[in-house]
């Protein structure tokens, strides 16, 4: 049997022990009042709407058969809504086979009276789109996605020019005039109606050279130049747009001419408190399930036992860690209870493959082999049955995380869907049997060779064994 | 002390600490009887209750109060039906052990969705009402007929991929003992596990969602795990015995020699859940309960179904094929 030295058995279990340590609690300083989190612990895990409280629904067009470019519409408003409110966990899907918009938002962090009816008809009622002289506005405030959202029109702002009505469509493209060839020029054409273009051409006329700015509701979307006079209908607008920026913009602007409102179909709510109830419960859950299942591999197995309980508890920081985002290369996991199941369940399964190892030593020494020639024997022979059952898990898991998860395997039949809570369970599954492979296969087995090398663990008693001489 | 290892007899390999192994194979009547049974009870229970499905997959509505104090139940019930004519009305009470609250219930049955201003309507006359009940909405859930009919289907597609992935990978890891047997017998093993979860839910009448789709994936990985176990074991001593052995000895002694092991990672398994399911009932969790309690049946069944259905039969099925041979 190749010797491991000895030393290493503590050098990994203090190892273990630290990393897990900072996974649970992270690690952060504090700048005046600014938390910096050097690595993240529990405390930044994002909670799911089931613990955090939040609305989840589905609207239709209300009777109309609409187009994907109008459903994209829809789809834009609720987003800026979303955007501008400050909301950064929502999700949002359209669905185009079914003609069917999907969301889901965690209330908002200063919420107070969980009002489902006005939380959806905020978001959905019909955008209102207006033209507006000048750019005066109120109060700006940083959006979710971390630009400036312009809010609430003042001053000479107020007056209405023209509304979404006169819009017959805008699209984004890349404007082909434009001499400068070095940088594609991407902008908005707008399109509109005959009283449309009449109105337009009026205002236009009167404000060229001046700014004339595009509101959707309460924001500001845009505040374009005139340069000249627009007579015909069509106009164009341009600026330092990045395509995706053109096409948000182009989509915004299509919102205000929508022909259908947008009808509730499906909808759901947990208030904050409930949530928060069901969060201290799992945490209690799994601090029991872990102090019993300890207890028990540690009276089962006794020197393995500890070995197992270090490698559970590194399983935990792994998982845990996986969730919040400790490593950065990993983006952050949005938790809910089925994920707070599935790791208290993968607590219990995680000492599989030392149980198997555990016990395999142990027949090894009945059968009259000594504890090195058990050590060897039981861990290679135990190795075929541990990978091929967690392989089952793992098909498992990723069933899981296609079938309730955001990039949905079976939606081109199905449609899309919001993120189930399930998928945070096939999430936990998932990273528990992979945490089991680095912890109670591999370092498991390096800290049971290595502590094999003291000599006051040379008792076959300490590994399950009878009694020296007996 | 290696020299005292001397070269064993078939015989002697083929005990476990000096005894004669468990008969696994020998008292297979009994475990197929007893499973049976179950299943024949859980048949007829579905014909008598019917399967009851969860709004998630049928449509419908359903909104969640919390309440303080005793209420006048027959008072809001006649409240609240007088404002859906249309659906039939069941309320179900509960009870928060930690902080003290009522949980109310209400599932509208029509699988029609209330709409948003019917439910901000009876939350508002509800609290008018009862104004010392202090009536709080706290979960509401309105579910359209058609999309929920397209989520059960896509929850049945995912069952039934994971099932004939799991199998495929059994069959091409345990080639050596006739991979096809060892898979199909595991699809039989597989089977008898669905079917123990969903008469489950029939004779308790609880009703099937999204929960169920998930505990059924995880026992469907987690009984296939065991069996899994159990074959690796079959192959080895199959390996050491050698092709003279009997392949019902053979089963027995490995079956014998890891049991202990499903019978431990089962305990700390279930120890698990039933901790969260006691914790689910304390704190009044109602879906991590419809989670919890389903688990544990999947767990002991998938533990009880590789060991004693699923082997046994593939020990049948290899005996039959060794005979048509001869």
């Amino acid at each position: 049997m190749k010797r491991i030295p000895k030393p290493v058995f503590f050098i990994v279990a203090i190892f273990i022990l630290l990393f897990s340590f900072s996974a649970v609690f992270g690690v952060s300083y504090y700048v005046g009042d600014n938390k910096e989190n050097v690595v993240k612990g529990i405390s930044d895990i994002r909670w799911g709407t089931d613990i955090r409280g939040g609305v989840e629904a589905t609207f239709e067009p209300d009777g109309v058969d609409a187009t994907d470019a109008q459903l994209d519409s829809a789809k834009s408003i609720i987003e800026t809504r979303m955007v501008s409110t400050g909301i950064t966990d929502y999700e949002l899907y359209a669905d185009y086979n079914t003609d069917r918009i999907i969301v889901r938002f965690p209330w908002k962090e200063d919420e107070k009276k969980f009002d489902v009816k006005a939380a959806l008809e905020e978001i959905s009622s019909t955008a209102e789109l207006t033209f507006r002289p000048g750019n005066s506005y109120e109060s700006t405030t940083i959006g979710s996605d971390g630009k400036y959202v312009y809010k609430t029109p003042t001053g000479d702002t107020k007056t209405v020019l023209m509304n979404g009505s006169a819009v017959k469509k805008a699209q984004a493209g890349i404007d082909s005039s434009s001499s400068n060839s070095k940088k594609s020029n991407y902008v908005v054409s707008l399109e509109l109606n005959d009283k449309g273009a009449k109105t337009f051409a009026d205002i236009t006329g009167e404000y060229t050279g001046k700014v004339v700015s595009i509101w959707m509701d309460d924001i500001m979307l845009s505040a374009p130049t005139i340069q000249e006079k627009i007579t015909g209908g069509k106009a164009q607008i341009s600026g330092d747009f990045t395509a995706e920026e053109a096409t948000a913009l182009a989509e915004k602007i299509n919102a205000g001419a929508l022909p259908f409102k947008l009808k509730t179909s499906s909808y759901g709510s947990v208030s904050a408190s409930l949530g928060e109830n069901s969060l201290q419960a799992m945490a209690t859950a799994g601090i029991i399930a872990i102090i019993l299942i300890s207890l028990f591999m540690i009276i089962m197995y006794r020197l393995p036992g500890i070995i197992a309980v270090i490698a559970l508890i590194g399983q935990m920081g792994i998982t845990i860690a996986a969730i919040s985002g400790y490593f950065t290369v990993f983006n952050s996991f949005t938790m809910t209870l089925p994920g707070i199941a599935g790791l208290i369940l993968s607590i219990g399964m995680g000492v599989d493959a030392n149980v198997i190892t555990s016990e395999r030593i142990m027949e090894e020494m009945r059968s009259g082999r000594t504890l090195d020639g058990a050590l060897d024997r039981g861990t290679k022979s135990s190795l075929s049955a541990i990978v091929d059952g967690n392989m089952t898990i793992v098909i498992v898991a990723i069933i899981l995380l296609l079938v309730f998860g955001p990039f949905n395997l079976l939606s081109f039949i199905f449609g899309q869907s919001t993120t189930g809570t399930i998928y945070a369970f096939g999430y936990t599954l998932l990273v528990g049997v992979i945490s089991n492979f680095i912890m109670g296969i591999g370092l498991s087995r390096v800290m049971l060779r290595a502590v094999a090398g003291y000599k006051f663990a040379r008792h076959k008693w300490l590994f399950g064994g009878v009694k020296d001489g007996e | 002390m290696a020299s005292n290892i001397k070269k064993k007899t078939l015989e002697e390999k083929l005990l476990v600490r000096g005894k004669a192994p468990k008969d696994f194979v020998g008292s297979r009547k009994i475990y197929f009887i007893i499973s049976l049974a179950i299943i024949l009870i859980g048949i007829v229970c579905n014909f008598i209750f019917g399967t009851t499905m969860d709004i998630q997959f049928t449509g419908g509505s359903m909104l969640k109060y919390s309440y303080s104090g005793t209420l006048d139940d027959a008072k809001l019930k006649s409240l609240v039906q007088e404002k859906t004519p249309d659906d039939i009305v069941t309320f179900s009470d509960s009870k928060d052990l930690v902080n003290n609250k009522n949980m109310l219930t209400v599932q509208f049955s029509g699988n029609t969705t209330i709409s948003a201003d019917l439910q901000d309507n009876i939350t508002k006359s509800i609290s008018k009402q009862f104004p010392k009940n202090s009536f709080k909405l706290e979960q509401s859930s309105s579910v359209d007929a058609t999309m929920g009919f397209s989520f059960l289907l896509k929850c049945l597609v995912a069952v039934a991929i994971a099932g004939v992935l799991m199998v495929l990978y059994v069959t091409i890891r345990f080639k050596k003992i006739g991979g096809l047997s060892a898979g199909v017998m595991g699809l039989v093993a597989l089977f008898h596990d669905l079917a123990i979860i969903y008469f489950f839910y029939v004779i308790f009448r609880m009703p099937i969602d999204s929960s169920f789709m998930a505990v059924a994936l995880m026992i469907l990985g987690y009984s296939l795990n065991d069996t899994v176990v159990v074959y690796d074991r079959v192959r080895e001593e199959r390996r050491n015995l050698g092709y003279k052995a009997d392949i019902k000895d053979v089963f027995n002694l490995a079956a014998t020699k890891v049991m202990r092991r499903t019978i431990i990672t089962s305990i700390t398994t279930i120890t698990a859940v039933v901790i969260v399911y006691v914790i689910a009932v304390i704190y009044n969790l109602d879906s991590v309960k419809a989670f919890a309690l389903p688990m544990i049946i999947g767990l002991i069944s998938g533990c009880y179904s590789s060991l004693c259905i699923a082997g046994p039969l593939w020990v049948m099925w290899k005996k039959r094929d060794k005979k048509a041979k001869n």
